[in-house]
């Protein structure tokens, strides 16, 4: 029961992590660029629906929705106004710029927020569920639901719909993609918005349960890229079951190894998949032909 | 002769602003905390101190110089507390230190501080270790944790039938300095542990933790833990069925802990180390309570608001019995000869000699009782 209960609450966290990780990989997949501040666009997230639920007195629900599509714009606002614009520039640019833009982030919500670590209305506040001995908290049934949904959607979206079908052409050719009359410059805003958005979802639902601060973003952000090592980079199915992985890995550890390790999980995890199997576990080797 | 006499004052007058940080009408104090940051809550402390100097300036200020105040942050991290410091000191050029939050800040600050010679005394950050063994310059003006741990032991065994104590806490010196001397008292009680668990500061989870305190069957948890895992952890208690008494630390308090999990239900069973001399909301505290109000007409009152003002009262006299003519030397020596000093802040007085710079050793503890906030002297005895 100890060990069921602990992967029950694992595959919460997971969830999160999940929705991270997959952020983060449609906008790697969909540009190339490996986002370093999208812990803070989660964080930004979170901190919207703050400003909405607590600051403006809107529901939950309809701040939650505000604040994605908030962050949508964000997101295209950050490739269109930063991302674009370096194109041209080293690789290493893009990990500088978003390591700039969410240190900014970060800085403003300090500016705005400084000296408070800010709860949140308890809006997932319902009972437990209780099998057996076992606890469903509420928490994690709104995050499995959540989640399982978007998750649904994302995935029918992309590999059932026509406009998943161009993302995937774009995702593996580009020139391809801009030859056959593809908007390749909108695609990769379009991907940033997506990913801003789920990063907008995983803050919503980490909010009401964690307490709010400028730096709540940096653990998501490892988490996030231990679970996109986990399940190979570029593959989304491998970057959610890498985030549940994770979370039930962090518990099981904490529960029967030592609690000390639950907080160094996620970096284990991303040197032993490296140094192991550096494609992870859906992830696929590159053949490059000379 | 008038001439000589002219010339005489002059060299007076320059002799009295020799000292760095002080002119012929005021005294410069550095005040560090972590203003921004997720410790940021506890910068009330400094916000509190720094209410409490204007008000002396109102009243006159001292010797007929006034107090001037410059506030630096460092967000509660080592290497901008010792940018901050630095600056402090050598930029700014003041007399003494006053302040700092966050023990771990106050640790990689205090080479710099030992070096420098200038007068610190320290407002709210609790390791002994700032000020133990003592250094020629160096003051602690609140419990330390020693104190503390030692008081959250003896209220834990204050609890009839206690025989099952369990520990939840960060794994660094700050956390330490509280559970250490907790754990020594209870052990000389014959109380061992039945469990440890870590839990780190940023985790945002502590299932794992509150499972395997659980399983342990504990009457009472000791949790040296900051604020936001503190609450982290009393809603995951409570998600899960762990109904025991929580002994926290004074780097929590009541009302802000109560705000951050959102119901009493959560913090009912909560305990904390109460430095002061009554209830924050009674009338030994109404006066600090209504400075801090008029200086800072914005800022919430908390159980950090008013922690560093007594320190600062026994700093207004240390500073009056140096004379018109201060200096660091002077003022170390005045600081040395504070005995039994009440503050009418804090619950204990403030002594400091050479020997021995901890200089509060008294400590309350604080519970809700029927839903609102009660010093209490041991368990279930209201003081």
């Amino acid at each position: 029961m100890f060990a069921l209960q602990l992967a029950l609450s694992g595959l919460a966290q997971g969830a999160i992590y999940a929705l991270v990780a997959l952020s983060m990989c449609v906008v790697y997949r969909g540009t190339t660029v490996v986002n370093f501040g999208h812990g803070d666009l989660v964080m930004a997230g979170a901190f919207v629906v703050y400003l909405l639920v607590v600051l403006a007195g809107l529901p939950f629900y309809a701040s939650a929705a505000l604040a994605v599509v908030l962050l949508v714009v964000l997101g295209v606002a950050i490739e269109i106004g930063l991302i674009e614009r370096i194109k041209a520039g080293p690789h290493v640019g893009f990990a500088l710029m978003c390591i700039a833009f969410g240190y900014v982030l970060r800085g403003i919500a300090r500016a705005v927020w400084g000296r408070e670590v800010l709860p949140m209305p308890r809006v997932f506040d319902f009972p437990p569920l209780l099998i057996g001995e076992l606890v469903l908290t509420g928490d994690a049934i709104v995050i499995f639901a959540a989640v399982g949904v978007l998750l649904v959607a994302f995935f029918a979206l992309f590999y059932r719909s026509s406009a998943g079908r161009v993302m995937q052409a774009v995702c593996q050719s580009e020139r391809g993609a801009a030859l056959v009359g593809i908007n390749v410059r909108a695609f990769h805003a379009a991907m940033w918005g997506v990913g801003a958005a789920l990063a907008a979802i995983g803050g919503v639902l980490v909010a009401p349960i964690t307490l709010l601060h400028p730096g709540l973003g940096a653990s998501f952000l490892i988490k996030g890229f231990a679970a996109m090592t986990l399940g190979g980079f570029g593959s989304f199915g491998g970057a959610v079951l890498g985030g549940l992985i994770l979370g039930v890995a962090e518990q099981l550890v904490g529960g029967y190894v030592s609690t000390k390790l639950i907080d160094i999980t996620a970096y284990l995890v991303i040197i032993l998949v490296l140094a192991l199997r550096p494609n992870g576990l859906f992830g696929r080797a590159i053949a490059e032909k000379v | 002769m008038k001439l000589f006499l002219s010339a005489l004052a002059c060299v007076l007058a320059t002799t009295a602003a020799a000292e760095d940080g002080v002119t012929a009408n005021s005294i410069k104090i550095g005040i560090m905390g972590p203003f921004t940051g997720n410790a940021s809550s506890y910068s009330k402390a400094e916000i509190g101190l720094d209410a409490y100097y204007k008000w002396v300036n109102d009243q006159g200020g001292v010797n007929g110089r006034k107090i001037e105040t410059v506030l630096e942050d460092y967000a509660c991290d080592g290497a901008k507390g010792v940018a901050a410091v630095k600056k402090l000191i050598y930029q700014d050029k003041v007399f003494m230190l006053h302040g700092n939050s966050c023990s771990a800040v106050a640790m990689a600050i205090k080479p710099v501080v030992v070096e420098s010679g200038v007068p610190w005394v320290i407002a709210h950050a609790a390791n002994p270790a700032i000020s133990a063994p003592p250094t020629k310059n160096i003051f602690h003006g609140v419990p330390v944790g020693k104190t503390m741990g030692v008081a959250m032991g003896q209220f834990v065994a204050s609890k009839p039938g206690t025989s099952r104590v369990a520990v939840i806490s960060h794994t660094d010196d700050w956390a330490k300095s509280y559970c250490g001397p907790a754990n020594d008292f209870l052990a000389s009680k014959n109380i061992k542990p039945v469990v440890e668990v870590a839990f780190e500061r940023g985790q945002t989870d502590a299932t794992a933790q509150t499972l395997k305190i659980k399983q342990a069957n504990p009457d009472f948890v000791i949790a040296c833990l900051y604020e936001a895992e503190t609450a982290i952890f009393l809603k995951d208690a409570k998600k899960y069925g762990l109904n025991v008494p929580v002994m926290g630390t004074a780097g929590t308090d009541l009302e802000n802990t109560l705000k951050r999990v959102g119901d009493l239900d959560t913090v009912a069973n909560y305990y904390v180390p109460h430095m002061y001399a009554d209830n924050l909301d009674g009338p030994r505290l109404k006066p600090f309570a209504e400075i801090l109000k008029k200086y800072y007409p914005n800022e919430s009152l908390t159980a950090f608001s008013l922690i560093a003002m007594g320190s600062a009262a026994a700093v207004v006299e240390a500073l009056k019995r140096t004379g018109r003519e201060p200096t660091r030397e002077k003022l170390i020596a005045e600081l040395d000869r504070t005995k039994d000093f009440d503050t009418h802040v804090l619950a204990g007085h403030i002594t400091w000699s050479p020997t021995d710079r901890d200089g509060v050793k008294d400590v309350a503890v604080a519970g809700f009782v029927k839903g609102k906030p009660t010093v209490l002297k041991s368990w279930g005895k209201p003081l």
